[in-house]
């Protein structure tokens, strides 16, 4: 009983230490976004994505590792945080354009979140994913 | 068991709500000048800690006593100011003056305390002021005639402070009015402060618009690096280590912070030190010396801060050169120019002076604990 108990105070100050060290100031897109886009046939529940700002463009990876795709055509419209990126995702049956769009929520949070939604040529659905 | 697990999911609301809600701000950011508020009532406490000291009171409300807490400024300039901790005590019956903290909590940050039975204002806050100045002094200098950053050989010690601007700004005719803490009199004015890419300066205006209280030096107590650190209230102190060919910056408002500029001709990357080349919040600083003048160039920042009063956005790619001239005993002249292709659109430069404060310790100000 006590262990459990001081495993999750560890656990507490562990999410407490993480809430104040990962924090990110620059470009609102920058960083690792981890959520859910499901569900659907074409692709599993969850999604990973890797975003980057070089100054000039935003670039990024959906999943990264053996099943990734790069994105490609990314924007950032300030005017409302307006976000749009798009990416060719390979299966079975060949390649399905996605096309994401969606909004960043809560901008000053560390884990500001992006709503949205995502489709391709066989189906659609909503995108929620948070900055970690 | 169950009672076991119940305070230790307690535990974690309190630990995560302490972490939502701790902030410490400019004034502006947590209370608003057009909500003046009188109270009347009986301290129960005084909290005497950085980085503000508050005053808790009850005050008789409808139907009970709400407790209030009253905030005042931190313990180092009350202190200057004549202030103890025992100038208000638990129990004395008070009568305060300011204005309402903007999300309606009762917090009130107080500009005037009367007793209530003697009539007598007690509260007395008067900023700090640079010292006179003397004669005209060169500056003191080295055997080998380098300018020295700080006192005269045998010198009484001392550090730099009272900065001509805590705004950092492009130098254009046309810089915006902003308070001390970087808020714009007008946010409609923010694409004057610099050549901000539309990201930045959408940033930038938001969070202008929020009254910068989402700046992590005072929500988490990040280290101000950048410019900041020349602009904050409680000065630098410049320690000259020539021996070992490295400048300590010393930090009085960062929270016992340094940061070390290297002259020994080392490079920004490959620095043995720890750091393994991981973006830092005072970057990597290499100096040299340009006739009278100290040159820096500092890059390697991450991006976890504000690197301005303000709230100006940056990127890992901030470059900065700065440049540090003592133009006479007193005055420490600071240029900086800013290189950040991720945010802005070309290099932009500003510059002010700071103050030498001879004979006196540096304060060391620390926000403590992410206390609001």
């Amino acid at each position: 009983m006590r262990s459990l108990i001081i495993a999750l105070a560890v656990f507490a100050a562990c999410l407490t230490s993480s809430t104040l060290t990962s924090a990110q100031e620059g470009h609102p897109l920058k960083g690792s976004w981890l959520g859910t886009w499901g569900p659907a046939k074409t692709h599993s529940n969850d999604i990973v994505l890797v975003l980057d700002w070089d100054g000039k463009a935003i670039t990024g990876m959906i999943n990264p590792g053996t099943d990734d795709a790069p994105i490609k055509n990314a924007t950032l419209n300030p005017d409302g945080w307006v976000v749009h990126f798009e990416a060719a995702i390979k299966d079975k049956s060949g390649v399905l354009n996605y096309v994401f769009d969606g909004k960043i929520e809560n901008l000053s949070f560390h884990n500001r979140t992006i709503v949205g939604t995502w489709k391709n040529q066989r189906e659609s659905g909503q995108l929620k994913i948070s900055r970690q | 068991m169950k009672s076991g697990v119940a305070i230790a999911f307690a535990l974690v609301a309190v630990l995560w709500l302490g972490t939502a809600i701790s902030a410490h701000h400019p004034i502006s950011a947590k209370f608003d000048d057009t909500k003046p508020q009188t109270l009347t009532g009986v301290v129960t406490l005084v909290d005497w800690r950085n980085p503000h000291v508050h005053i808790y009171m009850n005050v008789r409300g409808d139907n009970d006593a709400d407790n209030w807490a009253v905030e005042l400024e931190s313990p180092i300039n009350l202190q200057s100011s004549g202030w103890t901790h025992d100038s208000v005590k638990a129990g004395d019956a008070i009568t305060v003056t300011g204005i309402t903290a903007r999300n309606g909590s009762r917090q009130l940050w107080a500009t005037k305390i009367v007793m209530t039975g003697t009539g007598k204002e007690v509260l007395h806050f008067t900023p700090p002021s640079p010292p006179a100045l003397l004669a005209n002094r060169p500056a003191p200098r080295w055997p080998d005639k380098q300018p020295r950053l700080g006192p005269s050989a045998g010198g009484a010690q001392g550090y730099w402070a009272f900065p001509s601007s805590t705004v950092l700004a492009e130098a254009t005719a046309n810089v915006p009015a902003m308070d001390q803490y970087g808020l714009l009199k007008n946010v409609a004015d923010a694409k004057l402060v610099a050549p901000m890419q539309p990201w930045a300066l959408a940033l930038y205006e938001y969070r202008q618009k929020r009254f910068l209280q989402d700046d992590p030096t005072y929500i988490n107590c990040k280290p101000p690096g950048g410019p900041r650190q020349f602009q904050l209230s409680y000065g630098v102190q410049l320690v000259e280590d020539r021996d070992r060919q490295r400048i300590f910056v010393l930090i009085g408002g960062g929270n016992n912070n340094y940061r070390i500029i290297y002259l020994d001709g080392r490079g920004h990357t490959g620095q043995v030190g720890g750091d393994d080349d991981n973006p830092l919040y005072y970057g990597r600083a290499v100096g040299k010396w340009e006739s009278d003048s100290l040159v820096v160039d500092t890059r390697g920042f991450n991006e976890d801060f504000w690197f301005t009063n303000g709230g100006l956005p940056h990127t890992e790619q901030l470059k900065l050169i700065e440049k540090f001239t003592r133009e006479n005993f007193d005055t420490l002249k600071y240029e900086v120019t800013v290189d950040d292709p991720g945010a802005y659109t070309r290099p932009w430069s500003s510059s002010w002076t700071l103050r030498w404060v001879t004979g006196q310790e540096m304060p060391r100000h620390l926000c403590q604990e992410n206390r609001p």
